[in-house]
């Protein structure tokens, strides 16, 4: 009987410490008044121009702290500079993870680091928003603590495949690219849409960084003729590229571009609307990067930088900040990396009113954003578009 | 002569580093561990045999690349790999070595041996049906003796016991009579050579064992990021390595070592900056050229007899 | 498409020829290889940009002004850096170089990294066509002011007394001096030189191209690869290894593949050293024991 009891109690202790242990979750990086946050990003290096995207991130994570915070928590951010390379890249992780001991990890703009990162990031389980970089082998498979705030050069390379397969007529592409991961992150997955296609890939060129000429490319292009041409190049380069076409009269030929340039700074560089009347990109906003609806995004980001120019990178990973936003608002005051990632798991079309996709998140499936459209001058004006022709917003 | 048995202390105290260090500056400090070796390898051609010889970078590729690849592909352990690496930077130092040997000195093998390192780089890049080229090569993870190396601390005492290997083997061979032949040929080839002393073999053995140290490394590199990418290995990985070498101080296997471990701290400060740290880092150079000329290690020794070496250039 | 080539070629090979010229200058009148003279001709690239963007002055006096101020800072670079160490290896100039253009580009990150600059349209002449033919606008002035730069260089370098005060302090620094020459402010004029001529390839791409922090690396390798192949230390053979580059860069680009364009001075510095080491016009050194 004495036995039997003390075995009872033996098991309700047992339970008692098993659903203790069991409710102690993780709050690293979270005081009673701060929720800190680490945003690595390429601020020095020759891929600063895509630190812009960070910047944008820390404005609004600003912005939201003079908004009131989360529950009483305003959201301190630390900024990582991994200048794009390896060895800084996973210095920077650990640093925020071990010494700075955030509570979550958001941004990174450079898909190679990314893919450097992750076991350092998926051994700590800290969760991870990534929020610009783009390759799909950050988030799939799918892992516990990582979530893709943008879409994958999957998607981008589908949308640029099917908007110029939209093209009637359509039949050979010239594709030319950079000879790095992530021109191939745009081409490789284009390619494969226009191969679905059956449309026809006779000439792939090679231009790289830092080369201020393209007249072997667009020699090239001429002899071929193609219907179109996809361009996964830089923004300096793709300029240089766009002018050479016109000059030896190539500029007819419409091209395709990657999210990695926009129209309007395009235009701001190559300084001559013909040069760019036939210039296409991904677009991921849900207006034009100056157009009504992105201005409350774009006053947030000069109202913290004043100095910054607003580019087709700055808002990018704001979108994932609103749905992060949220669902720190949804996990309530006890909050821990656990509930969090739980509340994450239930994003569901979720409208951040910055990216054209609804955000989606679920435990099998954290590429976030399934959907972008693509951005083209009609008549003069940059214009958003569903596919060739057809605007998206009315007729 | 009593003060260098400092040296062997040193290792011994660096066996306890791990308690002191979390996973970030474990990692930062078994990055010096490899750019240890990469300034000793540096220095034995730029310092001892004074060539202008920029083909480290090229080294450290072609052992991070040979140790990945064999790990990849033919699924070999890593030791094993580490030891196929390091003589592929041997070879890579051969070749090297034959651009010197035909009379090319000076800008002519600096140009050379750069232009040597790019187009590796662009074979990395292009080859990429087997390298992956600029998406990297992942590189699985390590194990030796049935120890995985999965964690930071477990890679400092294996790459500990490789440096501390390899350094005090450089420094036996530095101050036999090979290397005093090295620093002769460095001072006046031509008089060295008309002593008898075969200066072509030793000029070969110094780019060949300044390869296979570099080789070491990179396969060390390798297995550090988990990721091989012909970013790594390029002009602005060189700068780096040079500016290590001559900030510890130029023909000191100390000094090499003091560069490589401050040049690889210092960046974690200067992050502090954004945006700051290239002006930061070339005015570090700028000043250290100015005032040091002679490196960090001249500082210590000034005031450590210890440090000061034989055959270190008056 | 050939000829074409030929045409953007020495477009391009003009740019390279005064990056390569202005190396050799400096590495003849001080024995020194500039490393880090890539950021230099970025530079002047970037200070033409601060000039007539920010300070809204036309362009030629933009660039004259450009000159001007990298002149100082040649002047200034070798009186405060490159003379202090003047007596130590070889190598420690290199890195000096090295580190002095790292600063550059680190001002130039600092100030402007996060954006690529565009410049307005300075230059619009309408293309002229022969025949098949394009010579576009920016082709004919790259290549003219250029040939002008080179004209008035090698003018005042053989017909003038500068220029034989200058052939004097080559041949023989010792010789010079005891004939009166400074030598000193010799090198520290010639250094003012050589980073202002080099400067002015930066600002002759600026107005065609995108200003970005960068842009000198390439113009360093390229100019390397003129130097080896026309024969290092030869001042003709700078310029002609230059345009020989440019043309032989779009040919291999065109011929063979878009994708050796980014090695093709690596391949040519290679091929030179291995079959020629002198180069075209070099000569072989002889060796003082």
């Amino acid at each position: 009987m004495i036995f039997r009891t003390a075995l009872r109690n033996l098991a309700t202790v047992a339970t008692v410490l098993a659903a203790a242990t069991a409710a102690a979750e993780d709050t690293t990086g979270i005081t009673d008044t701060t929720i800190k946050i680490g945003i690595m990003g390429p601020f020095t290096g020759n891929a600063s121009s895509y630190s812009k995207a960070e910047i944008g991130l820390d404005a609004f994570y600003k912005w939201i702290n003079d908004q009131g915070g989360i529950h009483g928590r305003k959201i301190e951010t630390v900024l990582e500079d991994y200048a794009c390379n390896e060895a800084k890249g996973i210095a920077s992780a650990k640093k925020l993870i071990h010494q700075d001991k955030v509570f979550m990890l958001h941004g990174n703009s450079c898909s190679g680091v990314a893919i450097a990162i992750k076991p350092t990031v998926v051994e700590a389980g800290i969760p991870w928003v990534v929020a610009h970089a783009v390759n799909e082998k950050i988030s799939s498979p799918p892992t516990k603590n990582i979530f893709h705030g943008v879409p994958v050069g999957r998607t981008y390379g589908t949308v640029m495949g099917n908007f110029v397969a939209s093209k009637p007529g359509t039949r050979t592409v010239a594709v030319i690219q950079h000879s790095n991961d992530w021109a191939n992150s745009y081409c490789v997955p284009a390619k494969q849409r226009l191969e679905a296609a059956r449309i026809k890939v006779p000439l792939e060129l090679a231009l790289e960084r830092g080369q201020t000429d393209a007249t072997p490319q667009v020699l090239k292009i001429r002899q071929a003729k193609p219907d179109f041409i996809i361009a996964c190049l830089y923004e300096a380069e793709t300029a240089i590229f766009l002018k050479d076409l016109q000059k030896y009269g190539m500029d007819a030929i419409p091209v395709m571009g990657t999210a990695g340039t926009d129209l309007e700074n395009t235009l701001k560089r190559v300084g001559d609307p013909q040069t760019v009347r036939n210039y296409y990109v991904p677009h991921n906003y849900v207006d034009n990067t100056t157009g009504g609806r992105m201005k409350k995004w774009n006053d947030i980001i000069l109202k913290y930088y004043p100095n910054e120019t607003i580019t087709g990178f700055s808002a990018i990973s704001m979108g994932s900040g609103v749905a992060v936003v949220e669902a720190l608002k949804r996990a309530g005051r006890n909050l821990s990396r656990e509930k969090f990632i739980a509340e994450m798991n239930k994003i569901r079309d979720f409208d951040t009113g910055i990216l054209s996709g609804k955000i989606t998140w679920t435990p099998d499936d954290r590429e976030g954003v399934k959907q972008a459209a693509v951005n083209g001058f009609v008549g003069g004006k940059p214009t958003v578009l569903k596919s060739w022709g057809q605007p998206l917003f009315g007729g | 002569m009593r003060d260098r048995r400092l040296f062997y202390v040193v290792p011994l105290l660096a066996l306890l580093v791990p308690a002191f260090t979390n996973p970030y500056t474990q990692f930062v400090v078994n990055l010096m561990l490899v750019y240890i070796l990469v300034t000793v390898g540096f220095n034995i051609v730029m310092g001892y045999l004074g060539q202008l010889a920029f083909a480290n970078t090229a080294f450290f590729g072609i052992g991070a690349y040979t140790t990945a690849l064999v790990m990849v592909y033919a699924k070999l352990p890593f030791l094993l790999a580490l030891v196929l690496g390091a003589a592929a930077g041997a070879l890579a130092g051969f070749l090297a070595s034959v651009t010197a040997l035909r009379g090319i000195r000076l800008y002519y093998l600096a140009i050379i041996t750069l232009a040597f390192g790019e187009l590796m780089r662009w074979v990395y890049i292009h080859a990429d049906q087997v390298t992956r080229g600029t998406d990297g090569l992942p590189v699985p993870v390590a194990s030796v003796f049935g120890f995985a190396l999965d964690s930071e601390m477990r890679k400092y005492y294996v790459f500990l016991a490789i440096v501390v290997l390899v350094v005090k083997g450089t420094s036996n061979l530095l101050r036999s009579r090979v290397g005093r032949a090295i620093v002769a040929i460095r001072d006046n080839e031509f008089a060295t050579a008309s002593l008898g002393i075969p200066t072509a073999q030793y000029i070969v053995l110094a780019f060949v064992w300044s390869g296979f140290i570099v080789g070491i490394a990179g396969g060390m590199f390798a297995i550090l990021i988990g990721r091989v990418v012909p970013e790594s290995f390029g002009l602005i990985e060189l700068i780096v390595q040079f500016a290590m070498v001559m900030v510890g101080g130029l023909g000191s296997l100390a000094g090499g070592v003091i560069g490589a471990v401050a040049l690889t701290a210092l960046p974690e400060y200067f992050r502090r900056f954004p945006g700051l740290e290239e002006m930061f880092f070339g005015a570090l150079l700028v000043l250290i050229l100015l005032f040091l000329p002679k490196g960090l290690v001249s500082f210590f020794a000034r005031y450590l007899p210890v440090f000061r070496e034989p055959l270190y250039r008056e | 498409m050939f000829l074409q080539l030929v045409v953007s070629g020495i477009s391009q090979g003009a740019i390279y020829a005064l990056v390569a010229l202005s190396l050799t200058l400096v590495y003849r009148a001080t024995t020194i290889v500039n490393f880090g003279h890539g950021d230099f001709v970025m530079a002047g690239a970037f200070v033409v940009y601060v000039f007539v963007i920010l300070a809204g002055m036309p362009f030629l006096p933009a660039a004259l002004l450009a000159f001007a101020l990298l002149f100082a800072l040649g002047l200034a670079i070798q009186r405060g850096f490159i003379e202090p160490i003047k007596a130590g290896p070889h190598i420690g100039f290199a890195m000096m170089s090295i580190a002095l253009g790292y600063v550059l580009r680190g001002v130039a990150r600092a100030g402007w990294g996060r954006e690529v600059l565009p410049m307005p349209r300075v230059f619009d002449f309408p293309p002229i066509f022969l025949g098949e033919l394009v010579v576009t606008g920016e082709s004919l002035v790259i290549v003219g002011v250029v040939a002008v730069l080179l004209a008035v260089f090698f003018v005042v370098f053989y017909r003038t007394r500068t220029g034989k005060m200058i052939q004097a302090v080559y041949q023989s620094e010792r010789g010079a001096a005891l004939v009166g020459i400074n030598v000193r402010r010799f090198h520290c004029i010639m250094w003012g030189f050589g980073v202002a001529l080099g400067a002015v390839g930066g600002v002759l791409v600026a107005p065609f191209t995108l200003l970005h922090p960068d842009l000198g690396a390439s113009f360093l390798i390229r100019g390397f690869a003129a130097m080896t192949l026309g024969g290092f230390g030869s001042l003709w053979g700078a310029v002609a290894g230059g345009l020989l580059l440019g043309i032989a860069e779009q040919q291999l680009g065109a011929y063979v593949s878009t994708k050796l364009i980014d090695i093709a001075a690596y391949l040519v510095i290679i091929a030179v050293l291995v079959v020629r080491p002198v180069g075209l016009f070099g000569r072989v050194a002889a060796v003082r024991v």
